[in-house]
């Protein structure tokens, strides 16, 4: 189990960017989804996930909003903004490049 | 969009200062609900309520430092700290009132100060007139390329000039020309004097402005006998119609009769606060090229730069030159923005006075500093707990520097309402013809500069004692407690540079003071030429329309000064078109022969004065050589002139005058034979050279006859001639209208400016030493008390009263002369700027140096003297005790 610390430095905030530009979800959810989608290997957290949500809402990346759950529940959804998809765009393309570059040298036959 | 992105976060960062409670409630309620789904998966897992609760609060890892880090992402803190730092700085300024009170004082007195004169500065100088698109407005002046202005009136242009240059110029997009004065306008029964300016087809346009109501002249009504009409002021139509339409096709009698066809907008005045304006009528006959009568004005086209109108506008004066060689040689224009034009001769002068009140502010600060560093010095323990909880310097340091922000902005606001009674002082004080004086006001710009100096004022008096304290050594600091930590020799060398830059700016301000007194003295005390005390002065115009009016006008001054001349009290009474203080008229003379084409511009300038006979007795001015006019120089008989003994200097060197003829081109080129030679008159005021001038009698001239000034010496008060005076003019023709004043009044308005820098100079002067002395004071209150200890020794070893004393005051003295040794150099530097200020007198005049040394040494001694009073009288038993 990959804990959050594990993570590359700035991968969390392009993991959260990218669940919340699926669809608005809630804190909870988003916990729930990451790990789901990610065949339970990437974790964040309860305690790291808020502040790292709150720095990308002031940050002007994502937008919380109340409303109400499927349970009749009010929660914060939080949406991609319209900066902020242009944020995960150019992150997405950073990872894709940094993550093509690790996996070629580590693919280096050792003679 | 990244502005969205921001706009975003100024929303949120808005929230967070204004709606803490609702988003710190939101913040609960998020961290609440994830609780709750946490619990309800691991229930669901199998795990009893307490024990999933418990899991819960583990994952969290810690719920208040989790809402803590959240809190932090949003960043304004130091808001928070602000706002900690205000309450904790007022809760201290409160607990020592006296100190607070005095240094909001001090401050006050300062920022004050700096408002009320930033306040007329801004008035004057900064801001834009009141028309549309002001920038665009011009003044278009003659002046003489080779001689240097000779004459008041050196800046007005001749109409066929005008002319060539609205044909030849394409930088303009309107252009006009004016005249204007003061005289009489009769409105249904009343007579009385309003300011009527005659102006050309598209001078409205230049100010691209509408009437508020009726219309501008039409093109019929500047033709010749056209039935006149006139445009009257805003708050002229208010006060003498009431603000009715019914105003427009009323009659006024103003240069003949005329009516009313529309009114200027509200606040328009142009020029001098015009209430009456007229067309200029388009004579058939050209005027001369040599009538330079009119002034300039115009509106830059759009995208034109004043350079570029400049150039072109040199470029046509250039082919005049060539052109009308007689006429125009040597002339050239100046193209000047119109607010530059109308400021440039007091500029110096207010900036002057905005930095000689900034070095009030200054010596303001270096006391207030002096405060603060006493009371930094009695708070070093509280500072040094607060270090050793934890607080860093720069959060130390920080809540000084606020309590000196707090200091400051109360300072400020108080400053503020001095600023407010001030520049209403001011505007009093003032000279009458500062331009755009009555606009003076709080506006938001004098708002601005007074949070601006407040803000820097907070900085240079709070920074220094903050960072002394923050430097203080810990350990000692809680060890010992007492005051005497910090005293250390830092404290009492930074006091000390701080009552010597006191003492050196104080020398500057005072001695600049000095140097404006003395001239102000010297301009009181300069031989005028004529005798202004007991001259009762009335100045009257007689309606006079047409040839008729002249002779109507000639009778009625006649009339008038026989009658008074009769009465008691009068010495001697006369008539002149200008008293003096005040030139009308200047033009060139000739001496003898009249050529057929006679070279104006190359002959000698004098000033030109229409007066009745008896007005050099009135005025004292004295007959050196043959005769006054008498009642028989009328037009009928031979032109005779007086001239002065300038025109005998340059004209008749070692020769009699007397019975020689000269030429002027005033309102006729007749020869007049000079009768008389009298003394020179300082004719532009005391601080001017007399120029040549050359009398005539007002029965032989029939130009501007209507209006004169009449002139009475009376034994008494003349005030008290003043009603007999009015009454007999107005039995005599009350559509007249009068003016009183007296010569000595019209003297005091000639100085007005000297008298107000002066009188500004040493209020602020006056302000310095006070400053100066209290801050020599308290650090010589200080030094005695750190040294209390050591002089009581003193004592008890031996020392008497006279040696304690003259070892503080020898100390006070010392701080005092190395004040007054920078100060010298700087005022040495500094008082340059006032060279054209000063009336026989040099800005480095050693006579108010020393004197100003001396005055200021012995307030510093003064000053040291009550601390030394109080340490010669230290009991020496008590001071080795408290060791």
């Amino acid at each position: 189990m990959s804990k959050p610390a594990d993570l590359v430095q700035g991968t969390l905030d392009l993991l959260l960017l990218k669940i919340v530009a699926l669809e608005p979800l809630h804190a909870w959810a988003i916990s729930q989804r990451l790990k789901q989608v990610s065949g339970e290997i990437l974790q964040v957290s309860d305690g790291s996930l808020y502040p790292a949500l709150h720095k990308l809402e002031q940050d002007g990346w994502i937008k919380g909003e109340w409303k109400v759950t499927e349970n009749g529940r009010r929660a914060k959804f939080y949406s991609l903004t319209r900066p902020g998809r242009r944020a995960l765009e150019r992150e997405a393309a950073n990872w894709e490049r940094l993550a093509g570059a690790i996996s070629q040298v580590v693919r280096l036959n050792e003679v | 969009m990244p502005d969205s992105r921001w706009f975003r976060q100024i929303i949120l960062r808005f929230r967070t200062l204004f709606q803490r409670r609702r988003v710190e409630r939101e913040l609960e309620e998020e961290f609440q609900f994830h609780i709750e789904q946490r619990i309800e998966l691991e229930i669901a897992r199998g795990l009893s309520p307490e024990e999933a609760r418990s899991v819960a609060l583990r994952a969290m890892d810690g719920v208040e430092r989790r809402k803590e880090e959240c809190r932090d992402t949003r960043r304004v803190n130091y808001v928070d700290d602000l706002v900690r730092d205000l309450r904790y700085a007022g809760r201290n300024l409160r607990r020592s009132p006296g100190f607070a009170a005095l240094a909001v004082l001090i401050m006050a007195l300062g920022i004050g100060a700096n408002t009320a004169v930033f306040s007329v500065v801004n008035a004057v100088l900064l801001k834009p007139l009141s028309y549309r698109n002001p920038d665009r407005i011009v003044t278009l002046s003659d002046f003489s390329k080779t001689r240097e202005a000779a004459t008041t009136l050196s800046k007005q242009v001749s109409i066929p000039d005008f002319q060539d240059w609205q044909k030849q110029s394409s930088a303009f997009e309107a252009m006009a020309y004016y005249a204007s004065r003061e005289t009489a306008v009769m409105q249904g029964a009343t007579a009385e004097y309003a300011r009527v300016a005659s102006v050309s087809a598209e001078f409205f346009r230049v100010f691209a402005i509408e009437p508020a109501a009726g219309r501008f002249f039409t093109a019929e009504e500047r033709k010749p006998g056209s039935g006149g009409a006139v445009m009257i002021s805003y708050a002229y139509w208010q006060s003498h119609f009431g603000g009715n339409l019914h105003a427009l096709g009323q009659t006024v009698r103003v240069y003949g009769s005329r009516s009313i066809v529309g009114v200027l907008p509200p606040g328009f005045g142009f020029p001098d606060r015009t209430d009456l304006w007229i067309p200029k009528i388009s004579e058939a006959k050209p005027e001369p090229r040599t009538g330079q009568n009119y002034l300039a004005i115009a509106r830059l086209k759009h995208g034109v730069s004043l350079e570029q109108a400049q150039a072109e506008m040199t470029l046509i004066a250039r082919r005049l030159e060539q052109q009308y060689p007689e006429s125009n040689k040597g002339l050239s224009v100046a193209v000047m923005r119109m607010r530059d034009e109308m400021v440039g001769d007091v500029r110096v002068m207010l900036y002057l006075l905005l930095g000689a009140v900034s070095l009030v502010l200054l010596i303001a600060c270096a006391n207030t500093a002096i405060l603060l560093l006493g009371r930094a010095t009695a708070r070093i323990r509280e500072v040094a707990v607060r270090a050793a909880l934890g607080a860093s310097r720069q959060r130390i340091v920080r809540q000084l520097v606020t309590e000196g922000l707090l200091l400051a902005f109360i300072a400020g606001a108080l400053g503020l309402l001095l600023a407010y009674w001030g520049s209403k002082a001011l505007v009093a004080l003032a000279p009458a013809d500062l331009p755009r004086l009555a606009e003076t006001g709080i506006d938001r710009w004098v708002l601005a500069f007074t949070f601006g100096i407040s803000m820097i004022t907070s900085l240079l008096f709070g920074l220094v004692p903050a960072l002394y304290a923050s430097r203080a050594d810990l350990n000692d600091a809680l060890k010992q407690g007492a005051t005497r930590l910090v005293s250390g020799a830092g404290m009492v060398h930074m006091r000390g540079v701080l009552v010597v830059m006191e003492i050196a700016l104080a020398m500057v301000l005072v001695s600049s003071a000095g140097l404006l007194i003395k001239s102000f003295v010297a301009l009181q005390n300069v031989a005028l030429g004529f005798r202004p005390e007991n001259v009762l002065v009335m100045r009257a115009t007689v309606p006079a329309p047409s040839a008729v009016g002249i002779a109507r006008a000639r009778q009625f001054f006649k009339d008038m000064l026989s009658q008074i001349d009769a009465l008691p009290g009068v010495v001697a009474a006369g008539a002149t078109m200008a008293p003096p203080g005040y030139v009308d008229s200047t033009g060139a003379y000739l001496i003898d022969q009249l050529p057929a084409q006679p070279d104006w511009t190359h002959a000698p300038n004098v000033v030109l004065s229409i007066v009745a006979p008896g007005t050099f007795a009135a005025l004292g001015i004295p007959l050196k050589s043959g005769r006054d006019f008498s009642d028989s120089d009328t037009s009928d008989r031979p032109f005779v002139a007086v001239v002065n003994e300038s025109v005998v200097r340059n004209s008749f060197p070692n020769q009699n005058p007397l019975g020689r003829t000269i030429f002027c081109p005033f309102d006729s080129l007749k020869g007049m034979t000079i009768i008389g030679v009298v003394g020179d008159v300082r004719q532009r005021g005391p601080a001017r050279e007399p120029m040549p001038e050359c009398y005539m009698p007002y029965e032989q001239h029939a130009f501007n006859g209507s209006t004169l000034s009449v002139v009475v010496r009376t034994v008494g008060d003349p005030h008290a001639l003043a009603a007999t005076v009015r009454r007999l003019a107005r039995e005599r023709s009350p559509d007249v209208p009068m003016k009183f004043t007296t010569m000595e009044a019209l003297l005091s308005e000639n100085v007005s400016a000297p008298r107000f820098r002066t009188l500004l100079f040493a209020v602020f002067a006056g302000l310095a030493v006070c400053l100066a002395m209290a801050g020599v004071y308290g650090v010589m209150a200080y030094a005695v008390s750190q040294r209390f200890n050591e002089i009581g020794l003193r004592i008890a070893l031996g020392a008497t009263t006279g040696s304690v004393l003259r070892l503080v005051l020898k100390e006070g003295l010392a701080l005092a002369c190395l004040g007054l040794a920078l100060g010298l150099a700087a005022a040495a530097a500094g008082t340059r700027l006032l060279a054209s200020m000063l009336f026989r007198v040099r800005p480095n005049d050693p006579v108010v140096y020393l004197a100003v040394a001396v005055l200021l040494g012995i307030v510093a001694l003064v000053a040291s003297y009550v601390p030394a009073r109080r340490a010669s009288k230290i009991d020496p038993l008590a001071a080795i005790r408290q060791e």
